[in-house]
Parts: C-alpha cells; sequence; structure tokens
C-alpha cells in the first residue's frame, strides 16, 4: 500500500515544500460530517486537504450513543428531523452496512410515565412514515429480558447502532483511494490569509512538534462542529450561533440488550441504552455551557443517568461501567424558551457571503444519523462555487469495506486472529484482542504522520485497543514495547504517548469506578506510577 | 480432531448461570495471572484469559470447538491465582460436553464408556469376577512366598468394614504386585477394610468427557456399592482425579452417601502419628533426595493445604528432611503435570508433553532422584517426561517406600526402584 503523500505527489500538483501544502478544498474538522464532505468531493473528482486538530471524531461524533435513529426519537419535538433520520438511516443501511448494526429499537413506557405521550406515539410516528410496532408486555419482555417488570407500553422501530469511527476512518481512506486526498490529525488552524474577500490560505501547527504548515486551498469548508464558532471567527465570520450542550454518556461494561432501548416519553436524560459490539451506552444529559474547555462529567450526571436508566433496565443500577464521557453538542442559536432538547437538532450550512467572503462555508448543527445529508449539502456548494456540475454520489455509491475502519469492530480482530491461528501473532490489547498484526496494519498508514508520531491514542481511536475492562492498563505498555521493539518509537516521546493515553483512560474511568474495580484502578497506578514512574515524566 | 455437529454454547450467558456474582467473567481485570501461571498457555493459540475475553466477546463457535478445551487440564490453577476467583475450568468442562460424543477424543470417551457401564466402573474394563480372582491370586502367591505374610488379608465385600478401600484398575489389569505394599500397610495399622467386587475401580473418565450424566452414574455406582456394605470411609488410594470425581460428585449430584470420603495420604500422616506405622528415614543411608508431587485434584481442587502438609510430613519423615526438596511453586499453587483432566488418554502427546515442560523444569530445578507422587495420572505422566526430556529421576509411589522403610517390600514390589534404592535393600 503507498502512503498518503506518496499518492497525492504523483497524481496532484501539490507542493514539494512539506511547510506547505495545495489542495482545491481545506475542510476543517474530522467529524463525520468533515469526512464526509471529504468523501463527497472525491467522489466529484475534487482533491480535499481534511484536517483536525485532534483526530477523526475528537468532538461530538466520537461522544455520542452511536444511534442510528429511525427518526422515530424526534416524533414528538421536530418532525422535520425524525423524516431525515428515517431516510438517511435507511440510506446508511444500504450503503455502509459495514458499519452498522441493524439491532432494532424499542419504545418503553414504565408506570408512572405519561400515557397520554405513550397512546399519541403510534400515530406521531405514521406522520414521519416511521414504522412502529406496537408489542405487548410480554413481547418486549421475551425480546429483552433485562426490561423492568413495571413496563406498561413498547413498541418496536427500526432503529439501529453505527460505529462513527468506522464511518470517519472509512471515508477518509475513500477518499484517499479516489484521488489521494489528504487528512492530517494534530493540525490546528492558527489563522486565515483572507485578501479581497477570498481566504488565500490557512495557517496551520502541528500540535506535535510545532511545525509550521500552509494550506493553500480554493475553497474553505468549516466543518468544526462545535468549535466551528471559534473557526468562524477566525474568518472574520460573525454569523455562526451556536449554543452548547454538554451530554454525559456512560459505557457499561456488558452488551445488557440486543435491541436499541429508548424511554417512551419526551426526550430527556438517561432515557437511552444502545448495544455496540460487545458492550452498551447509556445516556445521556444535556447542560448548557458556555465554553468548550474543560469538559467532563459529574458524578451528579452519572447518577441521574443510571437512575433513569434503571427505570427501564434494572440490571443497570448494578452493572459494571467501564468508563464515563462529556462531548458538547453544537446547536443552533433560536430554541429560544423550550429548552435545548427542543433546539432544532437540524443543521445549518451558511454560506458567509454577507459575511464578505466568496470561498467559505460552514456546515454545523445536525447529527450523526444525518451526517451525509449534511456533508452532501456542503458539497454541492463548494463544488458548485468551483465550477464542477457533477452531482454527489454518496447517496447511490456504497462505502467500500476497506482495511481502514476493519479494527474499531468488536469481536473483528481476535475472529480473523483466531482464524489465521499463527502463534507468532501475538496479541497486544488482551481485552479485545488486538493482534500486533492489526496494529501493524494501523500504523502503516499514519493520518497524514510518520509513524513514529503514532500515538496509542490514535491506535486506539483506529482500533479496539484500550477499549476493554482494563482500559489500556496493560495494553497501553505492550503496544507501546512493540512500538519500541519494531522501532517506531526510539525516544522519551513513546513514553509521554503512554502517559497520555493512561491520561485519557483514567479521565473517563476515574468517576464510574467502585468495588472490585477500585483494586483494578490500584493495580493499574502500581504498574503506572509505581513501577513506570510516568508521573515523573517531564511535561514534553 | 475438530468438531462441527453440535451448536455452539452461549459461554457468557452460561457463566452468568455457572459462577457466582462478583467472580464471573465480566470481574475480569485481564491481569493475566490466569495464562502466565497455566503450563496449557500457547497450545492450540489459547490461554485462560483468552479463553475469557474469548467468551466476552461472544466468540461461541471458536470456543465450542478449540480443541485447547482437552489440553486444559481443569486444575483450576488459574481460579486459585486470579484476583477475582474466576473459575474458568468450569465453562472449559462444559465445552467438553458439548462436543458431539464421537469428535471426543477416543481415548477418554472409550474409558468413560467401560466406566459407566460395566458393574466395577472399571475404566480398563475389568469385570467383578476377574478382579476377585487377580486379588486372590496374588495374596495366595504373596501368603506362600513372603515369610511373615502367611495371613495377610485382602477381604473382598466384607460387611460392616471400617473402610471401602477402592482400587485402580492399572493395578489388577497391567501390575498387581503393586497392590501388595498397600495390603501390607493395612495389615500392619490393623485397619478394618475391604475391596468390594462391584463399583471397586477408582477411575472416573466421564468426568474429563464433561458427560455430567455419565459421571453421575459411576458415582452413584459407588455410592451405592459402599452403602451396600455399611463401609464408614469410602478410602481412596493414591489416585487424585478418582477422590476428587467422588468428593464433588456427591456433592454436586446430591447422592447420599452415608460414609465419609477420604484420601489414604491423611491417613498416613495420622497412623505415622499415632505410632502404628512405625516408618522413619534410616534407611536413606546415602541421603538420595526426594521431591514430591502435590495432585491437583487432592490438593487444590478438595482438601487445600491441609492435606499438603499432610503429605510433606509423611515424605520428611520417610525420606529424611535434608533429604526432601520441594518444587517451587507447591502445594496448592503447584502446577499440574499435564497428566491430568484426561490429557493422558487424548491422544494429544506432543501437546501434553510441551504442557509436561514445566513440571519436568521444576523436577529438574529440585535435583531430587525420585518424584513421590500419590495419583497415577500424575504418576505416568512425571514418567513419560522423565524420559522424554532425558530426565534422571525415577517415580514411586508411597506405599512402596514406605514397606521399603519397613523392610517388607517384596521381591515382585520393587518394579519403580531404581538401582540406587535397590542397593540398599539388596
Amino acid at each position: 500500500m503507498t502512503s498518503a503523500m506518496s499518492t497525492i505527489s504523483s497524481s496532484h500538483p501539490a507542493s514539494a515544500d512539506a511547510s506547505t501544502l495545495e489542495t482545491e478544498v481545506l475542510i476543517i474538522g474530522g467529524g463525520v460530517t468533515g469526512t464526509g464532505v471529504m468523501r463527497d468531493l472525491a467522489l466529484r473528482g475534487i482533491h480535499c486537504v481534511l484536517i483536525d486538530k485532534v483526530d477523526l471524531c475528537a468532538g461530538a461524533s466520537g461522544g455520542n450513543h452511536g444511534l442510528l435513529h429511525s427518526g422515530a426519537r424526534y416524533v414528538s419535538t421536530d418532525l422535520d428531523a425524525a423524516i431525515e433520520c428515517r431516510k438517511e438511516s435507511e440510506l446508511l443501511k444500504h450503503l455502509a452496512p459495514q458499519c452498522i448494526e441493524a439491532t432494532g429499537g424499542l419504545f418503553v413506557g414504565v408506570d408512572g410515565d405519561d400515557p397520554a405521550f405513550a397512546e399519541r406515539f403510534p400515530e406521531l410516528c405514521r406522520r414521519a412514515a416511521i414504522g412502529c410496532e406496537e408489542l405487548t408486555v410480554a413481547e418486549a419482555r421475551r425480546l429483552e429480558p433485562h426490561l423492568s417488570d413495571r413496563l406498561v407500553k413498547a413498541y418496536r422501530v427500526a432503529d439501529a447502532s453505527v460505529d462513527p469511527f468506522h464511518l470517519a476512518l472509512a471515508n477518509v481512506d475513500h477518499a484517499r483511494l479516489i484521488n489521494g486526498s489528504i487528512y492530517r490529525s494534530h493540525t490546528e488552524l492558527v489563522h486565515f490569509e483572507v485578501i479581497d474577500g477570498e481566504i488565500r490560505s490557512a495557517h496551520c501547527r502541528d500540535r506535535r512538534t510545532h511545525a509550521k504548515l500552509v494550506i493553500r486551498a480554493r475553497q474553505v469548508v468549516n466543518a468544526g462542529g462545535a468549535w466551528a464558532m471559534d473557526i468562524a471567527h477566525l474568518a472574520g465570520c460573525t454569523d455562526v450561533d451556536l449554543v452548547y450542550a454538554k451530554g454525559t454518556l456512560l459505557v457499561n461494561h456488558d452488551r445488557m440488550t440486543r435491541h436499541v432501548v429508548n424511554r417512551l416519553r419526551p426526550p430527556g436524560d438517561g432515557d437511552i441504552l444502545v448495544p455496540g459490539g460487545t458492550v452498551s451506552l447509556l445516556g445521556t444529559t444535556s447542560t448548557r455551557i458556555e465554553h468548550l474547555d474543560h469538559v467532563g462529567p459529574t458524578v451528579d450526571e452519572i447518577d441521574l443517568i443510571i437512575r433513569e436508566g434503571s427505570a427501564m433496565i434494572p440490571a443497570l443500577a448494578g452493572a459494571r461501567y467501564t468508563r464515563a464521557f462529556s462531548r458538547v453538542r453544537p446547536l443552533l442559536q433560536g430554541a429560544g424558551h423550550a429548552g435545548d432538547r427542543a433546539a432544532s437538532r437540524g443543521f445549518a450550512l451558511m454560506d458567509h457571503r454577507s459575511q464578505g467572503l466568496t470561498n467559505f462555508c460552514t456546515i454545523t448543527g445536525g447529527k450523526l444519523t444525518t451526517f451525509r445529508l449534511m456533508a452532501e449539502k456542503a458539497a454541492d456548494l463548494v463544488a458548485g462555487r468551483l465550477g464542477n456540475r457533477q452531482a454527489g454520489t454518496t447517496a447511490s455509491v456504497a462505502l467500500p469495506i476497506g482495511d481502514a475502519g476493519r479494527w474499531t469492530e468488536p469481536g473483528a480482530a481476535p475472529r480473523q486472529w483466531y482464524a489465521l491461528g499463527n502463534p507468532a501473532d501475538m496479541i497486544l490489547c488482551e481485552c479485545e484482542m488486538v493482534p500486533q498484526s492489526a496494529v501493524d496494519q494501523i500504523v502503516a498508514v499514519p493520518p497524514g504522520e510518520a509513524p513514529q508520531q503514532m500515538s496509542i491514542e490514535a491506535i486506539s481511536l483506529r482500533s479496539r485497543v484500550g477499549k476493554g475492562p482494563c482500559q489500556g492498563s496493560f495494553c497501553g505498555i505492550r503496544v507501546s514495547s512493540y512500538l519500541y521493539d519494531r522501532g517506531y518509537y526510539r525516544d522519551a516521546a513513546g513514553l509521554a504517548y503512554m502517559r497520555d493515553f493512561f491520561d485519557e483512560r483514567f479521565k473517563g474511568q476515574r468517576l464510574v469506578v467502585w468495588g472490585q474495580q477500585a483494586a483494578q484502578m490500584e493495580l493499574a497506578e502500581a504498574l503506572h506510577c509505581g513501577l513506570f514512574g510516568l508521573d515523573a515524566l517531564q511535561a514534553d | 480432531m475438530a468438531q462441527t455437529a453440535t451448536s455452539p454454547i452461549n459461554f457468557k450467558e452460561a457463566a452468568l448461570e455457572l459462577l457466582p456474582p462478583g467472580a464471573n467473567f465480566d470481574a475480569c481485570l485481564t491481569c493475566g495471572l490466569c495464562s502466565s501461571g497455566c503450563p496449557a498457555s500457547g497450545l492450540e493459540n489459547m490461554d485462560p484469559r483468552k479463553f475469557i475475553r474469548m467468551a466476552m466477546l461472544g466468540m461461541d463457535t471458536e470456543l465450542s470447538t478449540t480443541p485447547w478445551v482437552w489440553c486444559c487440564t481443569l486444575c483450576r490453577r488459574c481460579e486459585y491465582v486470579c484476583p477475582m476467583k474466576i473459575d474458568i475450568s468450569r465453562l472449559v468442562f462444559l465445552a467438553r460436553g458439548n462436543w458431539p460424543k464421537d469428535s471426543k477424543p477416543a481415548g477418554i470417551a472409550r474409558s468413560c464408556h467401560l466406566t459407566q457401564f460395566g458393574p466395577s466402573t472399571s475404566a480398563m474394563g475389568m469385570p467383578p469376577d476377574d478382579f476377585v480372582l487377580v486379588v486372590d491370586d496374588v495374596l495366595q502367591e504373596v501368603r506362600a512366598t513372603q515369610p511373615g505374610f502367611q495371613h495377610l488379608q485382602a477381604p473382598m465385600d466384607k460387611r460392616g468394614a471400617h473402610f471401602f478401600v477402592n482400587q485402580n484398575s492399572r493395578e489388577p489389569m497391567s501390575e498387581p504386585d503393586e497392590m501388595v505394599p498397600l495390603w501390607k500397610i493395612l495389615d500392619l495399622v490393623g485397619a478394618d477394610w475391604t475391596y468390594s467386587s462391584k463399583g471397586w475401580a477408582a477411575e472416573n473418565f466421564c468426568m474429563f468427557t464433561g458427560d455430567e450424566e455419565a459421571w453421575r452414574d459411576v458415582i452413584r455406582k459407588r455410592v451405592d456399592a459402599v452403602n451396600d456394605l455399611g463401609c464408614q470411609v469410602w478410602l481412596n488410594t493414591e489416585c487424585g482425579h478418582s477422590y476428587y470425581s467422588m468428593w464433588e460428585g456427591v456433592k454436586r449430584f446430591g447422592l447420599e452417601a452415608r460414609f465419609r470420603i477420604e484420601s489414604l495420604i491423611s491417613y498416613y500422616a495420622q497412623w505415622i502419628r499415632e505410632g502404628k506405622l512405625p516408618i522413619n528415614s534410616r534407611w536413606n543411608t546415602k541421603g538420595i533426595k526426594f521431591t514430591v508431587q502435590d495432585p491437583c485434584m487432592i490438593v487444590r481442587k478438595s482438601y487445600g493445604d491441609s492435606i499438603a502438609e499432610d503429605m510433606r510430613f509423611v515424605v520428611r519423615t520417610l525420606v529424611g528432611e535434608d533429604n526432601f526438596a520441594d518444587m517451587h511453586p507447591n502445594r496448592s499453587a503447584n502446577y499440574c503435570c499435564g497428566g491430568g483432566g484426561g490429557f493422558l488418554q487424548a491422544g494429544m502427546t506432543d501437546h501434553r508433553r510441551t504442557y509436561g515442560k514445566r513440571k519436568f523444569d521444576q523436577i529438574a530445578a529440585t535435583g531430587a532422584s525420585y518424584v513421590l507422587t500419590p495419583c497415577h495420572n500424575c504418576h505416568s505422566q512425571i514418567d513419560d517426561i522423565g524420559h522424554f526430556y532425558g530426565g534422571n529421576y525415577g517415580v514411586v509411589h508411597f506405599w512402596t517406600l514406605m514397606c521399603l522403610s519397613l523392610g517388607i517390600l517384596g521381591e515382585n514390589e520393587r518394579h519403580y526402584l531404581g538401582p540406587d534404592l535397590r542397593a540398599l535393600i539388596d
């Protein structure tokens, strides 16, 4: 497999100077939307550079339930969003089945929930043409034995679970294969050079190496998600008006149900459980915040989520949770008094013409389920501005099944490893059973970096490394050791990667640990601090 | 060896049912203590931690078909060292049971069949009449040829005897003279004992097939035989799995056993302490070194360390404090030798010897000339790996060495003695 850089130098007029990249379209923000725009444009023959200041799905794209909405969730609050969800989820199930598990979904009411809402629900679904089948309580509990014995109502819908990391990785990889479009992680926008109402270049820096990078593009797409307002400000635009809602989720150690389980009531806290692979995600909360820095879960939020969730599934009260995390939803301003749950989950595409710019647009808001549509709208605008008359094809071209996202699926790596039965292919992450061959393959396609800059976190994002019950305690050490052995890591940077990885996993664990898991934490601390002294490692 | 005919087990759900909360698969820290201490790690590319993780990842087909379940000897060392006390062997046992009958290792399956359907419960299929005949033949010969043993007893079907003594089929079938030292010891201590013509055999390969029903059938026959004779103690001789299969089986299947289940080892210790068995180490004038194998079945899996202490008391008395060297680790943390769980009969010789390498190294490190093994499977396996890896040690039963110490070991009872030991008594 050739590297991204060699592909681009052979087929595109990129600068040989490493500090300058030339492309047709610069996309800022590696969430599902940004990667969706990249793939959409590449399919129209347009070369792109995608940058993210962290890595793929570092914002809301990677911090949600992974729920592919049937639309039923929004029937009472936002009919348009509900219809969009229905259409898009049906499309994605056909076009990207490798990223989706067609779990089906249940909406369940328990004793005490509003019976009027429950009665109205099928009619609300019908208005959005969303399939909704009523189940008896006995049928529902037969399907999902963990459901509460206080269940009073149940409907079945076509919810599914989707792996946003797999989607983003596959989007980026497809764009790379089509025309050598480039993705660069850890690349932060510092300022735009604007001349005569046009962004001429974007000045960036690598947050790891502090190297400067200038990207010259004819069009710039702001797909910054919650950060879209900040990015627009750098371009001098004041028309992106977002409010921030923090949502907190819990990762359950076990997959509790086969179906997605939603509470049968207007959207509220802790009312969705989404099974994904071998785990489940439970959430969320919604809290208005003013700043994007230092966003993290609180014990109160976690207690609330578990309390609400266990009304549907009592076993959640005593279940083992692996981690908790919070991400920020960017919501479009203007919903006013009704609260953030009712604020539009729709999206906005802004061409910024009113701000005096002709080659800049912002796509924000929306949701995971509708990312393809959002990307298509943005790509339509950009392609039109470039004079490209090709129609978008993401509604008909299937996402290729390739190597890029294959290791994010729980159980995929061990199944392949077991089938090959090669005793020399050592397992590095024992919880999720990720073998060295998977790590080799991931490191071979670095996100625009040299392999020696591929952090453990970056490998974790592209695989299941660190996602299991040990939360990286052992595999962080083993993967690092392996990369040192293979010569990818040569200096103290590898230790810093290891420390950063543990820090990140610890942040997620610290609020959900009790009982037996506390012993595990102690063990991890003894290893990481006592044995390796990583707490004494100099910053940078 | 591979199988496809039965549908896979849902191991995660099975674990939830079979294992206690708090010591279930979901409590696993993936620390790997189980695997690093498991001699079967690496065989068939598997180890105990992989077994748990594959269960949690839903790899039921793989776990239902991996031949590794026949390499795991069900020794439960993984559980012993696990900080969360997760018992993996229960699920391995379940997986074994789920294999189609005709795909299971033939040696184990055949032995089970013979054990299950004969009145003797003998894995070698020895009928009651033959057993009675062999015992009587050997007894008559000893009476006729060994001075001082003209009145030696080997009672058969004696109602109300205190001890119901079982017998591993290997002796009456292949090496009948090996029965004699035990008879002499029982005679010396004045034990009130009997053999039974029914349910006399010790071994239970049905336990190793994973077939609970067959295991229960065998144990029920033996329980009935002991109850019928009205004995107070079912005394297991120097054999490991036969003790465990009876002790665990009676509890597991809720059988009414009107007797206690004991191992000969603890009686050896008791009789020495009571002065009934006057053994000593004065015979060991050359300082011949011994080590001892803790059979998993009677130490870690049932009695615990108490019987390991009894065993060391017996060994030290028998060979001399200075001539005893323990293996490390030992007692409940000891490694299985690789002869357990039916491995010897599973037809996986290379794997079994690979497994046994760790035991061989442990023995070599003691520098001992002999390994005392109060277990038939340990005895066979340790003997085999000694030859295979070029070791220079012998393997002996306790009863042999005890009679040697007492000066009553007959000519035909010295099969397992090396020249150094023979030289001391000739």
